[in-house]
């Protein structure tokens, strides 16, 4: 569907525009799992009024456009197990890894840092497993 | 004010890009890791398109002195890849799978997502809350396993080549109580000096003694600064210096007389340092 690539495309470059602009003007990494862990365990709490800003930027924007101009179908699962196990395994994995698809992926991998590439290497690998583990075998998702 | 709006701004756009993508709608996370079913490419447009700017931007940043708005960019990355980036990597993967959320999209989906949405967020804050007692438990694990090298002479005073304070942490795990450090400070880098070890050691609640010694040169004064430091360690001692051949040798030294000949030379031999040489100094000092 390639609709679906353009858009995806241009939405990359949003991201990648939103991480340009937090790393030169804040001097900051656009790691979503960092700037949202650093206030869940504490260790972020010395700036926790700019990492609140950018979570509410995150979720703000979207709520208020989004709705009028696309779908809104996350098409997430209705298996509640499933979900919570997937939230947990998502919270301990990125905060472990310090980092997830926004971190080590995007900011990570545009630096070439060695990290970022391992770390987007495993979780790709590992989700990729797991879903033809659930799909095609077990039929869970 | 200007980094507050500037956050905002930016987690702003983010969410936006992350909707516009596709990456809120958790069939194209999974149709991309559907390698063996209805494969969908998109991700890795959307993961280009961000990559690129973002390639730019790192450039730029190495020209500029700090961000515009102040304060320092971001260290560059450390080479190393420790096994707590593999192993959250490998489960942040499967959760990945399972919902076809990260923590982005999470958020960025958050009002509209529903109470799916809502209990995976939940889900997530709990793993994130989880995270560092695990984390801490998997350095403690691994550090055993470091290049450090703890060469047990007797069960109370062990022997080891040079150390970082990065050690420290391991060694006191492993139940020592004093470091003693054999090693003149004009052999190493100042990294390593007598002053940072104490620094590093006494923070860690380990006593620590600094007993330099020049090689081939044991003085009466160096073996019983090494003596007295092992008689006040209130548990096993540990020592080093370059290979920890020094350390086995002071340690053969004040033990002269006390312990048998054999053991003297036998117990460093295990980890190869070679005290025949010695043999004269130690059965000179045994008579004494």
């Amino acid at each position: 569907m390639p609709i679906d690539w353009i858009y995806g495309f241009l939405g990359g470059l949003l991201i990648g525009g939103s991480a340009t602009l937090f790393l030169l003007f804040n001097g900051r990494v656009m790691g979503v799992s960092g700037i949202l862990g650093g206030l869940v365990d504490g260790t972020g709490w010395r700036d926790w009024a700019e990492r609140a800003a950018f979570l509410a930027g995150t979720v703000a924007l979207p709520a208020v456009v989004v709705p009028r101009l696309w779908a809104t179908e996350t098409h997430i699962t209705d298996n509640y197990l499933v979900i919570i196990a997937a939230g947990l395994l998502v919270g301990v994995g990125t905060r472990l890894a310090n980092g997830c698809t926004s971190g080590h992926g995007v900011c990570g991998i545009s630096r070439l840092s060695l990290r970022g590439i391992v770390a987007t290497v495993f979780y790709i690998l590992a989700g990729g497993l797991m879903l033809a583990f659930m799909r095609h075998v077990l039929g869970v998702i | 004010m200007a980094r507050l709006f500037l956050s905002l701004l930016s987690g702003a756009i983010f969410g936006l890009g992350l909707a516009i993508s596709g990456m809120t709608d958790t069939t194209k996370v999974q149709g991309w890791l559907d390698v063996f079913g209805h494969w969908d490419p998109t991700l890795a447009f959307v993961m280009g398109g961000a990559i690129l700017p973002m390639a730019v931007a790192w450039q730029v940043s190495e020209r500029m002195f700090h961000p515009v708005l102040g304060g320092a960019f971001p260290e560059r990355p450390k080479r190393e890849v420790g096994p707590n980036i593999v192993i959250g990597s490998v489960l942040f993967g499967m959760g990945w799978a399972l919902a076809g959320l990260c923590p982005g999209p999470a958020l960025a989906s958050l009002s509209w997502g529903g109470v799916g949405g809502a209990v995976f967020l939940l889900a997530m804050l709990a793993g994130m809350l989880a995270a560092p007692p695990i984390r801490a438990r998997i350095d403690r694990l691994t550090l055993k396993r470091s290049s450090m090298d703890i060469r047990a002479l007797t069960p109370d005073y062990a022997v080891s080549p040079q150390i970082d304070p990065s050690d420290l942490a391991a060694i006191k795990a492993a139940g020592f109580t004093t470091i003693i450090d054999n090693r003149p400070d004009g052999e190493i880098p100042d990294s390593l000096q007598a002053e940072r070890m104490r620094l590093a050691a006494e923070a860690l609640g380990l006593t620590f003694v600094s007993n330099p010694v020049t090689p081939g040169m044991f003085t009466d004064q160096v073996i019983e600064t090494q003596r007295k430091a092992v008689e006040n360690s209130s548990g096993p001692v540990f020592a080093y210096c370059a290979s920890g051949n020094r350390s086995s040798c002071v340690w053969a030294l004040m033990n002269a007389g006390a312990k048998p000949l054999e053991e003297l030379v036998g117990a460093p031999a295990r980890f190869g340092y070679n005290l025949t040489p010695l043999v004269p100094m130690i059965e000179a000092r045994a008579r004494r």
